[in-house]
């Protein structure tokens, strides 16, 4: 790791007049991520600005109209929210079961969605990727067995946030700051295709900091299963989150695409019909259509068909395999 | 339950029930291992090193990376990498800072050329595989058997993944030597910091007094001690050569991958007659140590083995606990599985039919019952989408004598010390050591301080083929009794007891049936600084001689309509002669299942094919078991029925593990996974190819 200044924000008003001061100034919340890159000298910023001890980010607010999360919330206290477990089932299973219960305390849910992807081409220092700044994706010709099968590149990464997936199926809004600024944006809409950008993940503009997840409206149904070859510390293989608002079904997976991927076939299956066991299992199929799987990840297929189908089974109360 | 006599006789019988004994100074930070110690004035040296599987270096910039402040040597000692984690040259630095600056600053370039990484293509064909001396023999085997059956198993390489890392701190003063290191052998690492210093063994001072794991991979000084000592004699100040993660995982050796080809022919009525095996060993570019223990434990009637070591642009081969074992008996135990499937037989059945050893014949009895081997249906006949299966595993190891000194010291405010120079890797030597020798003198655990792992103690051996109880303890147990008759001889005399075999001691208090002394008060009698024991040789405390026997039994249950795989139970039947303290008896039996079911189902080490490259040199993406994945395991330690003395028992349990699952996910999906690790794909390809199985 190189030496590096560090800043520590003592307020979000104070971190955004300093962020869009500096913009080399490289953000940090947790650090669960960024210590990775930077030991990795994947990142070597010269100066880190910390807002993991904004006290003021970290909340979960009830309000008239949605729950509203403050971006330095830790996954372990959204875990710890009856308010999140008992009306979005789908988001707490997503947090409460991701990485281990020591990353849980410090990893925030700002974090989470921001975090770099764990491609390992990206994550290696000899590989000169095209999120690098480089001319190819390595996973084509390489080891792709944990890569994007939705997509067609040119970067085949996929997106590491489990959270990500429950919040884009809960239709939620992600608010950006800048020091003198604040948008909206909807959560399907902060997240972007490689074909778009290629050296970040989300549409976050220099200086500026996802402080709030705003999720409108609770689900009527809604159910988040993730399908991982262990069953500790390890990102999903597939991930299928779905959510039920104003009786009309959302279908989001994770792990198969670089961006929580919105499964058109799937919802156009479901519309606002009630689920029965062969209803989510012509979910399942039908959320496959598109994928081009690369060499090693074929295997993906499958688990998409049963992450779908399970998925929705769960949220509604129907018995699923365990 | 009541009605199991093992379970009072075999699983209670101990010496000891009480805790490790430095469990507070591991869990609380005290323990202080190599990484730990930062003496003033040190300097740290690491290694450059090639990033690709076969590669030349193009370009780099030695002034760069010698201008960066507090650098003070970079070195580049050859150009030409053959596999990621080849050393190229070091670096010597003030600061860890500088160090890594350099190297970064070195920016190499490569040249990047094709690397063998495929061993599966690399390998010669069988057919071209000069045939053994036997073979006529055994060809005739497998033309006169009734029922033949052929198949390719291939394992995976497992890395050693120890959690503290190789490293070493050496200070090369004037006229002697003061070092740390991680390692599975305190005198073996002296004696290569010794040569390479060309001092005397007496100049140098090793320590080792606390270690995070070896496994096979920690014998002698190795690269970091070697190049921790040059650096310290050259810049006579302390040097600090500690690996990290990526390093760990690419150059300290590695559970050789495998294929194993096998070819047995067998009785209708289930005898295993002969036939013909051959495996590859996937190894490092050059030397071997890719051998597998195919066949091992059954009886196989007539075998022409052959094997050969396919050379790969990976890092190399390392002794690992039980070298070419867990790999063997997965295919091995595959082959029983899928034989006795051919023959429409019960795999338990024909497991006892073929094995000749009479103390494993007890044990699968036993292990059947506390599995539950009646719930086991036949192979694929499991309905429903989740699927259990039961599999079953066989180990065994032996128990050869070996030298080892221990030194007991009585002083006279009643403290004993107990003094060994070999190493405590994370077994519990010092727990053994502990309980062996308070058990023997009677007096309690408080009393005593159990000293290992500094070259200045008596000799032991080195953590490897699990000699380090079985060669110590009789000599632990030989000079506590020496330390015992001597006290007990001192209070005869104060007590004017002629026989002092009248007396006894329990619980620190000595009676001679009226009067007592507690063992304090009994020490005040010794005229000298303490009393000194010292004892080499195993007396009767050898026992008789014997061999670690054991059985493993799993429950898996298999997801058939995504493949993952979890493992639902463990039970494990270990044979250790004498065991000396339940926890940590118990506790390498649970290591080694953990170990054997996370290398079954987890384990990759993963080679970017067109590079070369390691692509998951971590403990993220190379997937070790964690918590959860953890089966529920039942450790079973059986009592010998000899009067054993302490026998081996850090390899064997892992031996049986990776087979027994791999069975268990044939049972639960009625076709063979005959590719380690046992990952969701290949489960849901061996379903979709069926029962026939066919090669990996």
């Amino acid at each position: 790791m190189k030496s590096f200044d560090y800043l520590v924000a003592d307020g979000i008003d104070p971190a955004l007049r300093a962020y869009d001061a500096d913009e080399n100034l490289q953000l940090k919340a947790g650090g669960i991520d960024l210590i990775d890159l930077m030991n990795n000298r994947i990142a070597a910023p010269d100066a880190v600005l910390t807002i993991g001890g904004v006290d003021e980010l970290a909340y979960i607010r009830e309000e008239d109209d949605g729950v509203r999360i403050g971006c330095n919330t830790t996954l372990a206290d959204l875990a710890r929210s009856d308010l999140i477990a008992s009306q979005f089932p789908g988001l707490h299973h997503a947090v409460a079961g991701a990485a281990t219960p020591q990353v849980r305390e410090r990893a925030t849910l700002g974090g989470n969605l921001c975090q770099r992807p764990r491609c390992w081409y990206f994550r290696s220092r000899q590989f000169h990727c095209l999120k690098k700044h480089g001319h190819m994706c390595y996973a084509v010709e390489g080891e792709n067995r944990y890569h994007a099968i939705f997509g067609d590149g040119p970067c085949h990464i996929v997106h590491p946030s489990n959270a990500a997936p429950p919040l884009v199926a809960l239709d939620a809004a992600f608010v950006l700051r800048t020091r003198d600024n604040e948008r909206t944006v909807a959560s399907s809409d902060f997240f972007v295709m490689p074909d778009r950008a290629l050296w970040t993940e989300n549409v976050l503009e220099p200086g500026e900091i996802l402080t709030e997840v705003y999720i409108p409206k609770a689900p009527s149904q809604s159910a988040t299963i993730e399908l991982r070859e262990k069953q500790s510390y390890d990102w999903p293989l597939a991930i299928c989150a779905v959510a039920r608002l104003d009786g009309r079904w959302r279908v989001v997976l994770g792990a198969v695409a670089p961006v929580p991927w919105v499964s058109e076939p799937a919802m156009a299956v479901l519309g606002d019909r009630d689920i029965t066991g062969a209803l989510a299992a012509q979910a399942g199929e039908a959320a496959v259509e598109g994928a081009k799987p690369m060499r090693d990840n074929a295997y993906k297929l499958q688990l998409v068909k049963v992450a779908v189908k399970r998925a929705l089974m769960t949220a509604a109360a129907m018995e699923v395999p365990q | 339950m009541s009605e199991q006599p093992w379970r009072e006789d075999n699983r209670v019988a101990l010496e000891n029930d009480a805790p490790r004994l430095d469990v507070i100074e591991k869990v609380t930070g005290k323990a202080r291992y190599t990484t730990d110690y930062y003496p003033q004035n040190m300097i740290w040296a690491g290694y450059i090193r090639c990033p690709f599987g076969k590669a030349v270096v193009s370009s780099s910039n030695l002034d760069a990376a010698r201008g960066i402040s507090g650098v003070l040597e970079v070195e580049l000692t050859k150009t030409d990498g053959r596999y990621h984690g080849d050393r190229l040259g070091h670096v010597c630095a003030e600061s860890r800072a500088a160090m890594e600056q350099a190297i970064a600053a070195l920016d190499l370039q490569f040249d990047v050329q094709d690397p063998v990484t495929d061993a599966g293509r690399a390998k010669t064909p069988l057919d071209q595989i000069e045939s053994p001396d036997n073979h006529e023999q055994a060809r005739q085997v497998l033309e006169q058997g009734e029922v033949i059956h052929e198949a390719t198993y291939e394992t995976q390489v497992q890395t050693h993944c120890c959690l503290e890392p190789h490293g070493a701190l050496v200070d090369v003063r004037d006229d002697a030597v003061t070092a740390w290191g991680s390692t599975q052998g305190t005198f073996g690492f002296r004696d290569d910091l010794a040569q390479t210093l060309g001092v005397r063994q007496d100049q140098v001072e090793f320590h080792c007094e606390y270690v995070g794991g070896g496994f096979g991979s920690k014998f002698g000084a190795g690269a970091e001690g070697t190049l921790a000592a040059e650096m310290s004699q050259k810049y006579k100040r302390p040097c600090r050569v500690v690996l990290n993660r990526a390093e760990e995982q690419t150059d300290t050796g590695n559970r050789p991958g495998s294929h194993q080809y096998m070819k047995l022919a067998v009785s209708p009525d289930g005898k295993i007659q002969g036939g013909r095996i051959h495996t590859w060993g996937h190894v490092g570019p050059s030397g071997g140590g890719g051998g597998a223990a195919n066949p091992s434990r059954y009886n196989f009637g007539t075998i022409a083995r052959s094997h050969e070591d396919v050379h790969l642009n990976a890092g190399f081969p390392r002794a690992m606990r039980a070298p070419g074992h867990p790999q063997g008996m997965f295919a091995v135990s595959m082959m029983l599985e899928e034989l006795a499937e051919r023959l429409d037989m019960d795999p338990l059945q024909f497991r006892i039919k073929n094995d000749p050893d009479q103390v494993r014949q007890q044990m699968y009895r036993v292990g059947a019952e506390l599995i539950g081997w009646d719930r086991r249906q036949p192979n694929g006949a499991g309905t429903g989408v989740m699927r259990a299966g039961f599999g079953i595993g066989a180990t065994d190891w032996g128990n050869s004598a070996g030298r080892a000194t221990v030194d007991v010291n009585v002083f006279r405010d009643g403290t004993v010390e107990v003094l060994s120079g070999s190493q405590d890797i994370g077994m519990g030597f010092r727990t053994m050591l502990c309980d062996c020798v308070a058990s023997q003198l009677g007096v309690p655990r408080e009393q005593l301080r159990v000293k290992v792992g500094v070259s200045t103690y008596p000799p032991g051996p080195a953590s490897g083929g699990s000699v380090t109880s079985r060669f110590v303890a009789p000599k632990a147990l030989g000079a506590a009794e020496q330390a015992k008759q001597a006290v007990l001889q001192l209070v005869a005399d104060e007590w004017g007891v002629e026989n002092p075999a009248s007396l006894s001691i329990e619980g620190g208090v000595i009676s001679d049936g009226q009067q007592t002394m507690p063992w304090s008060e009994a020490c005040k009698l010794i005229s000298d600084d303490r009393l000194h024991f010292s004892v080499s040789r195993d007396g009767r405390h050898r026992g008789v001689t014997t061999s670690s026997q054991g059985v493993q039994f799993v429950e898996v249950q298999v997801d058939t309509e995504t493949g993952i795989v979890r493992c639902k139970r463990v039970v494990a039947i270990q044979e250790m002669g004498r065991p000396v303290n339940r926890n940590t008896a118990e506790n390498q039996i649970t290591g080694a299942v953990i170990q054997g079911m996370s290398f079954a189902l987890f384990e990759n080490r993963l080679l970017d094919r067109p590079t070369g490259a390691m692509v998951n040199p971590n403990m993220q993406m190379y997937k070790i078991a964690g918590p959860v994945d953890v089966p529920e395991i039942i450790p079973v330690i059986w009592k010998s029925e000899a009067e054993a003395g302490v026998n081996s028992l850090g390899e064997p349990p892992v031996v049986a593990t990776p087979g027994a699952i791999g069975c268990a996910v044939y049972n639960a999906i009625g076709a063979p996974v005959r590719r380690m690790p046992i990952t969701p794909d290949r489960v849901l390809e061996a379903i979709a190819r069926g029962p026939a199985g066919g090669d990996a």
